[in-house]
């Protein structure tokens, strides 16, 4: 049915000569394990078919959205934009659609609802609570699987296609006295990379350090190893000043500073979305192939991310890069040697609710969670009560004194809508001088 | 529409369903956003149609949803919904215990003064096209837009012991945004803030007078660039009731949704530090504040005859005089505490599952007017308007900024500061209150965007706040 619809775009397109057509067509699965006390929560799943489509007469537009589209409703909806388009305010910045017809190379993916189906799902989550439960830790989280295919087609001529099927597991043991909770996820399209054991043994090491004694700490300035999610979601808070977008609305960072340095020489970053242990994509939003861009290279800010909008509003090259798989290069520093070469420190497994105070001076507030731990001459030691930090980013950026020789990836996930995951692929990183303005005092 | 959901209700009637419920929803919206006076999206989703199943098998919950409104597709969301109980009943320890409603058969029908899904196109452009004209015309503000979001749902609520219900509601968010730049840096101001939701229609976009308001953001905006920060560690504040509902909404509402005392929302909305002993007793604020969720005031978005799981509107009063009584529950979670459900168990659209969600969550008003607070207050300053905001996983330690603040000096105003922030633990907070303003200042403030649960949901609830003092609040923290 959805490649009918697909069809039916495609001759739309053909069909009007002064109107240009932008369609998203998208149908999407979701089978959401939610899970809590070691047991289950709800069990969910969830179906959509939708077509999004935006339609422009010379520079003025119109957009609307149609669940469960028909070709009845289709031209129903068209019929009555031709009778007002004509009276809508233009926007002069306005130019052209999406022009690259390029295609990139269509992966086969499996669907991954099936893969990794209900009964796999159970068996791993029993086996990781009958772990933990000794440690008097529970398990509580979500183990989701997507399905979705996507075509872009505009009136341009693209007529693109992109299958999209991620896993997203995250498990949190929490402590059954204190709360005290850590942190373990796989996230990829490629469940072949999950493995049982490794997981296990990493959330076990995690529960082990999460039972030592429970510590507050004061404000001030620490030494502190950020883990590989902390460092991914600095940068990808940072990426919005990398935007032509905040460019032009003259609250990015990194206005004027187009090859210059701006990070430590230790600093590269790529958003590459053909890693083969992330989530992939294909296309941007618009259509364009999405493409490797080097962000920053040895600490040189040399490229904005610039969407089809923006590159014909600035004069500027369309990059094919949406910051959905950044990837930072790696150092030289075990983590082992990492923790050995603090003498006070603390280490911070995840971030919680950060919100920029000024986004151009990169300046924002958040919290730590999911295991914050003291490091004392050399060891992790106790379980500290979450923090608060006031900081900037850039500073923080300009602090990393270590870089991990190994990376990981990390899932994120959008949460909202259609519940968009992206990975990106991070090495532990030591900051100097990171500000601590508050204790939560709660775990 | 009705049929359909008598007919898969009936569906789900199979071996084993101990209960089951049906919604279906039917949503429009529109959005019109203007930026540096150019209209740059204007657009419509109309019929937004969906379903939601939910079964409880074995003590075990099954949901399926979809917006696909094929027989076939139904027919899956169906035997889905039960495939997901079943199976997920294997992986649990203790059965859902679900206390039996009383069933429920009822309408509402919200009719907005001016409905701005019938309204001319023109009249709505042209309204808003004016007033993002006027924001371009000042060489210091840099970039500005406005945005409007018109919103109607009409729902169907419907379980196996009886309970019919339908409603039809209208909201809408009014918004513009202005920012300063002077070669150094940016500020900016927004208006009518962040809270800015409301129930209603194209009147409101009226009421709060968005044109009268646009000189006034410009010209703070660009003294803020050159406005001091505050530098005192402590101060007392009065915080204005554009900001006081984040703060309430964050720091109480959140903190009293009784799904996170049982973890189900540890994985991404987090916990509380509310533990189930502290019902009854715990000072959660000094003796003037009262603060309670009552879905049964019309005037706010958080309005229903029934909730999504069956239980009618009611009022609940979580905080009488500063001491913590009652929390917000669904029908699995209330009897785990001892209490009765309080009617905040919602969902955004039908194909999401629903939570413990905040409806309408209030403070209840005090005595007096702001002016006679600020004349009340020696030093201090009065701030509003949410630039940032954070809380921790347990609601306990919260930072925010606001857009501006209002110096006040032997009870006058006598200049602004720039993003001020304030940091508080939630109980002591509460607990330095020791004015709120009275009736007449008192409002309903709102959100479209309070997000929660996973798959998430955003939903729209609204709060009633009048300004308040708090004393001897840390106001120094910078990045």
């Amino acid at each position: 049915m959805i490649l009918k619809l697909k069809e039916l775009l495609l001759q739309i397109c053909q069909e009007y000569s002064e109107l240009k057509f932008v369609f998203h067509l998208r149908n999407w699965h979701t089978d959401f394990l939610r899970f809590y006390q070691s047991q289950t929560n709800y069990n969910i799943s969830k179906s959509s078919l939708s077509l999004r489509t935006t339609i422009y007469k010379g520079k003025r537009s119109y957009g609307f959205s149609l669940n469960d589209p028909t070709e009845e409703k289709l031209r129903e909806k068209i019929t009555e934009i031709e009778g007002f388009i004509d009276s809508l305010p233009e926007d002069p910045d306005f130019v052209d659609i999406e022009a690259n017809t390029a295609k990139s190379a269509e992966k086969q993916k499996k669907d991954n609802r099936l893969e990794v189906n209900l009964e796999k799902k159970i068996a791993i989550l029993q086996h990781l609570a009958h772990t933990v439960e000794p440690h008097n830790f529970k398990i509580y989280g979500t183990f989701i699987c997507n399905y979705r295919n996507l075509y872009i087609v505009n009136s341009n001529g693209l007529d693109k296609h992109e299958i999209n099927s991620p896993i997203y597991l995250e498990v949190k043991a929490v402590k059954q006295d204190t709360e005290v909770t850590v942190l373990e996820t796989f996230g990829g399209e490629d469940f072949s990379h999950f493995n049982l054991e490794r997981f296990t043994g990493n959330l076990l090491a995690k529960v082990i350090a999460g039972s030592n004694e429970i510590t507050d700490l004061d404000a001030g300035e620490y030494k502190v190893i950020l883990a590989p999610r902390c460092i991914g979601e600095f940068f990808s808070y940072l990426m919005g000043s990398a935007s032509a977008r905040t460019l032009d609305n003259k609250t990015s960072f990194f206005e004027d500073k187009i090859d210059q340095k701006v990070f430590p020489e230790t600093i590269s970053l790529t958003d590459d979305p053909d890693h083969p242990e992330m989530i992939q994509f294909e296309y941007t939003g618009s259509g364009f192939p999405y493409q490797k861009l080097k962000i920053i290279e040895k600490g040189v800010f040399r490229n904005y991310m610039v969407d089809n909008y923006y590159a014909h509003k600035l004069n500027m090259k369309e990059t094919g890069s949406e910051a959905s798989a950044l990837v930072m290069d790696t150092g030289d520093k075990s983590l082992t040697e990492m923790i050995n070469s603090i003498d006070k420190g603390i280490y911070i497994s995840s971030l919680h609710y950060m919100n920029f105070i000024n986004h151009k001076e990169t300046s924002l507030t958040g919290l730590t969670r999911d295991g914050t731990f003291l490091i004392e001459n050399g060891k992790i030691t106790r379980v500290i009560n979450n923090l608060r930090f006031t900081e900037k980013i850039s500073h923080i950026i300009e602090n990393i004194i270590a870089v991990e020789d190994k990376a990981v990836t990390v899932p994120f996930s959008h949460n909202y809508g259609h519940f968009g995951i992206e990975s990106c692929r991070m090495p532990h990183v030591i900051v100097d001088n990171f500000k601590i303005t508050s204790s939560t005092g709660t775990i | 529409m009705k049929k359909l959901v008598y007919d898969i209700l009936n569906k789900t009637k199979t071996l084993g369903v101990t209960f089951a419920d049906v919604r279906y929803t039917s949503t429009d919206d529109e959005t019109i956003f203007f930026e540096k006076g150019s209209l740059k999206h204007y657009g419509r989703n109309l019929d937004a149609e969906a379903i939601g199943v939910r079964v409880l098998i074995d003590g075990c919950w099954g949901f399926a949803g979809t917006d696909i409104m094929k027989t076939v597709e139904i027919d899956k969301t169906i035997k889905k919904a039960i495939e997901n109980a079943r199976q997920g009943a294997k992986f649990r320890t203790r059965k859902v215990d679900y206390i039996p409603q009383k069933s429920v058969q009822t309408s509402y029908f919200f009719q907005p003064e001016e409905d701005p899904f019938l309204m001319d196109n023109q009249t709505k452009l042209n309204y808003l096209q004016n007033i993002s004209q006027n924001m371009t015309t000042v060489p210091k503000i840099v970039y500005s837009y406005i945005y409007n979001i018109y919103y109607r749902q009409y729902k169907i609520y419907a379980n196996t012991e009886g309970t019919f219900v339908d409603t039809l509601v209208y909201d809408v968010l009014p918004s513009m945004y202005v920012l300063a730049n002077n070669g150094k840096e940016s500020m900016c101001r927004t208006y009518p803030g962040h809270m800015n939701g409301r129930r209603g229609g194209f009147e409101v976009v009226r009421a709060i007078e968005m044109e009268k308001n646009t000189a006034i953001i410009m010209e703070e905006a660009i003294k803020l660039l050159d406005a001091p920060r505050i530098e005192e560690e402590k101060a007392d504040i009065i915080i204005g009731g554009g900001h006081l509902a984040l703060q309430l909404h964050e720091s109480v509402g959140h903190a009293t949704e009784a799904d996170r005392i049982f973890g189900k929302e540890i994985s991404y909305a987090g916990k509380t530090f509310i533990k189930p002993n502290m019902l009854g007793n715990f000072k959660y604020g000094s003796p003037i504040v009262n603060i309670y969720s009552d879905s049964t005031d019309t005037r706010g978005m958080g309005f229903h005859p029934v909730d999504d799981e069956g239980t009618p509107g009611k009022r609940a009063d979580l905080i009488k005089n500063g001491i913590l009584l009652d929390q917000q529950t669904s029908r699995e979670i209330a009897p785990l505490l001892g209490l009765q459900p309080s009617s905040n168990m919602l969902a955004s659209y039908a194909d999401d599952i629903p939570l413990v969600r905040m409806t309408n969550f209030c403070l209840a008003p005090g005595k007096g007017s702001l002016a006679d607070l600020i004349a009340d207050t020696e030093n201090g300053y009065l701030i509003d308007h949410t630039k940032t905001w954070s809380i921790d996983d347990n609601r306990n330690n919260f930072q925010f900024t606001t857009e501006i603040g209002w110096k006040i000096k032997n009870g006058a105003i006598t200049g602004i500061v720039k993003e001020p922030t304030y940091f508080g633990i939630t109980p002591q907070f509460w607990n330095a209150c020791d004015r709120i303003c009275g009736e007449e200042e008192w409002e309903m403030q709102g959100t479209f965007h309070c997000g929660k649960g996973e798959p998430g949901q955003t939903m729209h609830l609204s709060h009633g706040v009048a300004p308040a003092r708090f004393r001897d609040i840390v106001v120094n923290i910078k990045a």
